[in-house]
């Protein structure tokens, strides 16, 4: 299921929102409309949880995580590190890392088994990840952007990349990663594709402005309505590139 | 909110309070007053300064390794709320700081003791290298006497001089006079001198 969301009159949904298998995050916002998009599609399947990450709104830029566990930066004050403790399942560990790289949602891009990270990412942070997140982890870039987070958006089924990674690139990236990638935009062609959206196994959150060629790619690559992600190969591939090249 | 403990002085900060610094590499330097800020600024060492906690640590004035400091740190794991741990936790922090107490009290005895000995032993040394310090007592009285002799003599030579005064008073004119007299002559004297280097 894929659906379209706004907060505040933003379609930036991956940046104040974060989604995994396990629970879901979200901005505390002037108005409920934000959170019910998520609570009418997840409902009591997982844990909502309304917070701040170091007293601002962008929970999704500044954290990492998934179905095993959370990273918050250092900023993280210990009365929001003890809510989302509270919060969040026994089964999900937190973590603080003490990173320079704190925006830790835009230089950690995972989902339950591998994890693409920012290249110039300190040595115990990788171990960290590795450890809390359970994951394997890769220094990367995508299409020569080294903020892996903000380019890549991943769930267990598929991948979907900024717009002008190469063939080659994707290529790799798919049998690193050993899910189906495809290069696609979000929000009537942002490029900025892992800030534009959320997505787990089963749901997908996109900003407002996402046009429908957009949500079917989303759809498909990420298997959202038991599509093959091989329908994008075909016909799908041949509207995205008229649309934006 | 957290009360951070200054990075030069390690005294606490409280909210509202200090400045933070931070560094091109995300660490952050927390100050309590402008004093710390300033003598961090310029590139001071708290180690080598003696009003900070670092110095007294590192000088071991203080107890600086003890399994009861190790309690407090800021902990990146957080537990979930718990009423019975926070009981137990709140009983066992008043009981860490009463050890804690105990302990840095027999540090300072411990580092106080023999200080006495010492002193004595010092001052033994002192007096064995200037036996007169010993006489004190002598050498008051007698730089005492002294003084009493030279005022007593003052006073004596002060009266004599009154009472030859009085006769002296007729002489006198007459021995400026000579005096007077005496004078330019040394002074053509001089000039003659004078004259002879010029020719």
């Amino acid at each position: 299921m894929a659906a379209r969301a706004q907060f505040e009159n933003s379609n930036e949904v991956g940046v104040f929102s974060k989604l995994t298998n396990s629970y879901s995050l979200v901005a505390v916002g002037g108005s409920e409309n934000f959170y019910s998009a998520f609570e009418a599609e997840l409902g009591d399947v997982i844990p909502i949880i309304h917070t701040t990450i170091a007293g601002t709104r962008i929970v999704g830029r500044m954290t990492a995580g998934n179905r095993r566990g959370l990273l918050v930066p250092t900023q993280t004050t210990d009365q929001e590190l003890l809510h989302l403790r509270n919060s969040l399942p026994d089964s999900v560990k937190i973590q603080r890392i003490e990173e320079r790289l704190s925006a830790l949602g835009n230089v950690i891009c995972c989902n339950d088994y591998v994890a693409l990270v920012h290249p110039d990412i300190e040595r115990e942070t990788e171990e960290i990840i590795a450890d809390v997140l359970g994951v394997e982890v890769f220094k990367q870039t995508i299409a020569g952007n080294v903020l892996v987070g903000s380019y890549c958006s991943l769930s267990n089924q598929g991948g979907l990349v900024h717009p002008q990674t190469s063939i080659q690139d994707q290529e790799e990236l798919s049998s690193l990663l050993q899910v189906p990638i495809v290069a696609g935009t979000i929000n009537r062609g942002s490029n900025v594709v892992g800030a534009g959206m959320v997505v787990n196994d089963w749901l997908a959150v996109a900003g407002l402005d996402t046009t429908a060629p957009e949500l079917s790619v989303i759809e498909s690559i990420f298997r959202l309505q038991d599509n093959q992600p091989d329908a994008i190969g075909s016909d799908l591939r041949d509207t995205l590139i008229e649309t934006y090249s | 909110m957290r009360i951070y403990s200054c990075h030069f002085c390690s005294s606490p900060v409280y909210p509202g309070h200090g400045i933070t610094f931070v560094r091109n590499d995300a660490k952050e330097f927390k100050f309590c007053r402008s004093k710390c800020h300033k003598n961090f600024k310029q590139r001071r060492n708290p180690r080598k300064l003696k009003w900070t906690k670092a110095f007294r640590k590192a000088a071991g004035k203080e107890l600086a390794v003890d399994s009861t400091l190790t309690f407090a740190k800021r902990r990146n794991v957080p537990v979930r709320y718990n009423r019975d741990l926070v009981e137990t936790t709140l009983n066992a922090m008043s009981r860490i700081e009463e050890i804690r107490q105990r302990r840095e009290r027999a540090f300072y005895k411990n580092r106080m003791r023999g200080n006495k000995e010492r002193a004595l032993a010092s001052d033994k040394k002192l007096v064995e290298s200037n036996p007169e310090l010993l006489k004190m007592r002598d050498v008051e009285l007698r730089i005492k006497e002294e003084k009493r002799i030279a005022r007593e003599e003052r006073k004596r030579q002060e009266e004599e001089a009154a009472d030859q005064q009085d006769e002296e008073m007729d002489v006198s004119e007459e021995e400026e006079s000579e005096q007077e007299q005496e004078e330019p002559q040394t002074i053509l004297l001089k000039n003659k001198r004078r004259n002879k280097v010029k020719f």
